[in-house]
């Protein structure tokens, strides 16, 4: 499609854009492997005590943070503006990507590039080496799992970001957002009754991030590809919808702050 | 006395100020609801997989009260680190320091301007869940010794997030540093995991660093309040506040003379 | 065909009434008060193709939420419009093809990275082949004199090189139809000098029809051919730039400077002395009550005169004046 030609040209001009700040990509990638090392570390910590949980050992949770890591990665490299949107709405910089012939949405949530989210993926392919889980078949089902996670994760960020369009400034309820994403998604879903689940599926759609693909990529089965096929089709879907919605009323003007 | 009326109005100001946008207040405050119900599935498994009503002394009832002050200490945090490295790379700290008060203090008192209201809402949300958990929060006591404690921890923050901000004086971009920070605390401060769980040679590295006198401090006093506790972690943190309160203000005072030396 | 039709344009704002103090704020919480703005009222106007429009008026007028409605970024309360034949808010993605626009307050240009880079990526949302995006580069180049300036990072570029770049950067995919919002803004007087210049060729020589939008009467001057002055969400004043002047000049300034020391009384009736010295003398007076005649002959009596300066009020005191007409007009359709 000729989209995929804009956003190549996107991506790249994104990449020129942070290359230009040597020294700060390097810290930003390097700081948060160490960051997601260190934050793995409290599971290091409480396995080492607790053993297991259900059958759920530090083996499945270096995957499953894998997978959250890569899929964290993958958003803010390729639609870093995902995170922002709730900002960029507020601030009236959407009219610039408004005003271009190009697909609002995509535009907008693909013209950023998180350095750190170099940090990010790169830490998740270690966190699965590191699993001893490590099989050929997996690696490429820990890839698709990684895609599709990352668009579950991607459509929960601009979901939330449009609520802007209603609630005004909501960065604070974002950055909650992704917190909560991160910190749920590590937590296995043996763990947790229905009604647990239910939640961990929905409002917060962190098993779709982390548990259930990394059941997947320890072991294939149809179910579990359903489960993010499914997750991922419905919150993109979502996503678009609302983000459509909400524009509309920013385009009748009933949005935020106008200035005359 | 005045010139302190000053930076209450400014926290004044800024506590209204955290009031304007209620919805956002509520909402993120609502967030604590589904962390404290998963924590609470969490350590309900653990505690029955271990097959013991007390481990390390906690009790699920209190581990879940601590995990509570722990959330709300953690979430009420305000992003002064980006703010001020952000005043400081765009050369705006210039002006802050033409004006006739003092740059530290102002931003105290404005962070706990925003601090206060997400705490309480945090507090009260991460109450209730709680509450309808496991039962009805610890004894008074406990909460007096927490209050007491949480200035500490606000001051300690405040301090360690400002020296942060400082070094965009040195380095390109603070963020690193910032999650780093919050590592530590996550880690050494017991705000995953208490810290009674951890092994001893962890315990006693952690007790000793300022970590854990900002989030497990008023989290056990909170649970299980004791004269002893007490006296420990205001010790603690006094020491703590002392040697980072000192190391800011030093800090503070070269980067303005860099500044009037060599320009924004 | 017109480039645009504004047909009884309306908007109206909700905006929330923010209430002082902690007990306001706290009952803003649960019992917020609205409060309806009307930026624009019921505005019409048309603007041939090729045309160089102003738009003009004091902050809080309507300007912006004008071009916001002619982008088709904001949807009207009411009134139609057609901008190059589409109807704005209904066929955004489509108009975004053939107009371009510059936003004094919105930057285009990457901030990090070079304009070339950016050139090259416009090109690319405008689906321009690379080929055609390298050379209208260049031509573009030349036509803003950019040359040095195209391989160095935005951000290292003063504000005047930035917005050279930026208003090229308009240009790229060949618009019918440029719209600038306050582009002059807070640039130098060379700055401006230049972009004024660029401007105005690019448009007579690609038939560009230009809508500006200013509180600077400078831009207005040097650019437009005709002005529509808007106050209050409404037309206040339409005419061509010159009958502006000519309408509104009825005070003249006029200094003069003689060989000799001179003594003479220059009180004239009608005229205002507005600096007196040994070697000369500075008025000012009302064309429509004491004759340019009477007043050149008194002057030409008192010595033999070596210089001689007479000037037009700035655009901006006629400007200024209007405003204040519009507004005792409407006092008095008030009362």
């Amino acid at each position: 499609m000729k989209e995929l030609k804009f956003l190549l040209a996107v991506w790249k001009a994104n990449l020129l854009s942070v290359m230009e700040y040597r020294i700060s990509f390097i810290t930003q990638v390097l700081g948060m492997m160490l960051n997601d090392f260190m934050y793995f570390a409290i599971w290091i910590i409480f396995f080492d005590r607790f053993k297991d949980v259900r059958g759920w050992g530090v083996g499945d949770m270096y995957i499953t943070y894998g997978v959250l890591a890569s899929a964290f990665g993958l958003v803010s490299l390729f639609l870093g503006n995902a995170f922002t949107l709730s900002e960029i709405i507020n601030n009236g910089r959407l009219d610039y990507y408004l005003s271009l012939p190009r697909p609002v949405l995509l535009h907008t949530v693909s013209s950023r590039m998180v350095s750190s989210g170099m940090g990010d993926f790169a830490y998740g392919f270690v966190s699965y080496a590191l699993s001893g889980q490590y099989t050929w078949d997996g690696f490429l089902r820990f890839i698709l799992a990684t895609f599709l996670a990352a668009v579950v994760f991607a459509s929960f960020l601009i979901l939330v970001g449009s609520l802007a369009f209603w609630f005004g400034i909501i960065s604070n309820l974002t950055n909650l957002m992704v917190n909560a994403m991160i910190t749920f998604g590590i937590y296995p879903t043996t763990l947790f009754d229905n009604y647990a689940k239910l939640i961990l599926f929905t409002i917060i759609p962190a098993a779709l991030m982390g548990a259930v693909p990394a059941e997947f990529i320890a072991q294939f089965s149809w179910l579990s590809l359903a489960k993010l096929l499914t997750g991922a089709i419905i919150f993109l879907f979502l996503a678009i919808t609302i983000f459509y919605t909400g524009l509309k009323r920013y385009e009748s003007g009933s949005a935020i702050q106008i200035e005359v | 006395m005045k010139s302190f009326k000053k930076y209450w109005s400014i926290f004044r100001i800024t506590l209204i100020n955290s009031l304007a946008y209620p919805g956002e207040l509520i909402g993120r405050s609502l967030m604590i609801i589904p962390f404290m119900w998963i924590f609470y599935q969490l350590w309900k498994i653990t505690f029955e997989a271990a097959g013991v009503a007390t481990i390390n002394g906690m009790t699920l009832y209190s581990t879940l009260w601590y995990l509570m002050m722990a959330e709300t200490i953690e979430l009420s945090r305000p992003a002064l680190a980006r703010t001020i490295s952000e005043n400081v790379k765009d050369g705006s700290i210039a002006y802050i320091l033409n004006k006739p008060y003092s740059f530290l203090l102002y931003q105290f008192s404005n962070s706990m301007g925003e601090t206060i209201f997400r705490a309480l809402t945090n507090a009260l949300f991460g109450s209730v869940v709680v509450w309808w958990l496991v039962g009805p929060p610890p004894a008074p006591l406990g909460w007096f010794f927490a209050l007491i404690a949480l200035f500490g921890t606000w001051i300690l923050n405040f301090c360690i997030t400002c020296l942060i901000g400082l070094s965009a004086f040195l380095v390109e971009d603070v963020s690193p540093y910032m999650w780093i920070y919050q590592k530590f605390v996550f880690i050494l401060g017991g705000f995953l995991i208490p810290l009674s769980f951890y092994p001893p040679w962890l315990q006693t590295i952690a007790k000793a660093l300022p970590f854990a006198a900002m989030i497990y401090g008023p989290s056990q006093l909170f649970v299980t309040p004791s004269l002893e506790l007490f006296i420990n972690v205001l010790l603690m943190q006094f020491i703590w506040i002392a040697i980072l309160g000192s190391t800011l203000v030093f800090s503070y005072n070269r980067g303005v003379t860099y500044l009037t030396v060599n320009g924004g | 065909m017109s480039a645009i039709e504004v047909t009884q344009l309306q908007k109206t704002f909700q905006t929330k009434r923010k209430t002082v103090g902690l007990r306001g704020s706290m009952r803003a919480l649960f019992k917020p008060e609205y409060s309806s703005i009307e930026a624009v009222r019921r505005l019409s106007f048309q603007m041939e193709a090729g045309e160089l429009l102003g738009f003009i008026g004091p902050n809080g007028a309507g300007k912006s939420t004008t071009i916001k409605m002619l982008t088709g970024i904001l949807h009207p309360s009411g009134g139609d419009a057609k901008v190059l034949g589409f109807v704005p808010w209904k066929e955004r993605q489509k108009l975004a093809y053939h107009i371009g626009t510059v936003f004094g307050q919105r930057p285009q240009l990457w901030y990090h990275l070079p304009a070339i880079d950016t050139f090259m990526l416009f090109g690319k949302i405008y689906e321009m082949d690379d080929r055609e995006t390298k050379k209208r580069i260049e031509f573009l180049a030349e036509a803003f004199e950019m040359q040095d300036l195209l391989e160095t990072p935005v951000r290292k570029l003063s504000l005047g090189q930035r917005m050279r770049c930026e208003v090229a950067a308009s240009l790229l995919h060949r618009p019918k139809l440029l719209l600038l919002d306050e582009p002059s803004i807070g640039l130098d007087v060379v700055a401006k000098q230049h972009i004024r210049d660029a401007i105005r060729r690019m448009a007579q020589e690609e038939n560009v029809g230009v809508l500006l939008t200013s509180h600077d009467a400078g831009d207005l001057e040097a650019l437009c051919r005709r002005v529509i002055i808007i106050n209050h969400g409404q037309i206040v004043y339409e005419d061509k730039v010159s009958n502006l002047k000519r309408k509104f000049l009825t005070r003249k300034m006029v200094e003069v400077r003689y060989a000799e020391e001179v003594s003479k009384d220059f009180s004239i009736s009608g005229v205002e002395i507005l600096k007196i010295g040994h070697y000369g003398v500075k008025l000012r007076f009302d064309t429509t009550k004491t004759s340019v005649d009477a007043v050149m002959s008194h002057l030409s009596e008192a010595g033999e005169l070596v210089d001689i300066t007479v000037s037009d009020p700035p655009l901006e005191d006629v400007i200024a004046k209007i405003y204040e007409q519009a507004r005792e007009a409407e006092n008095e359709a008030g009362k």
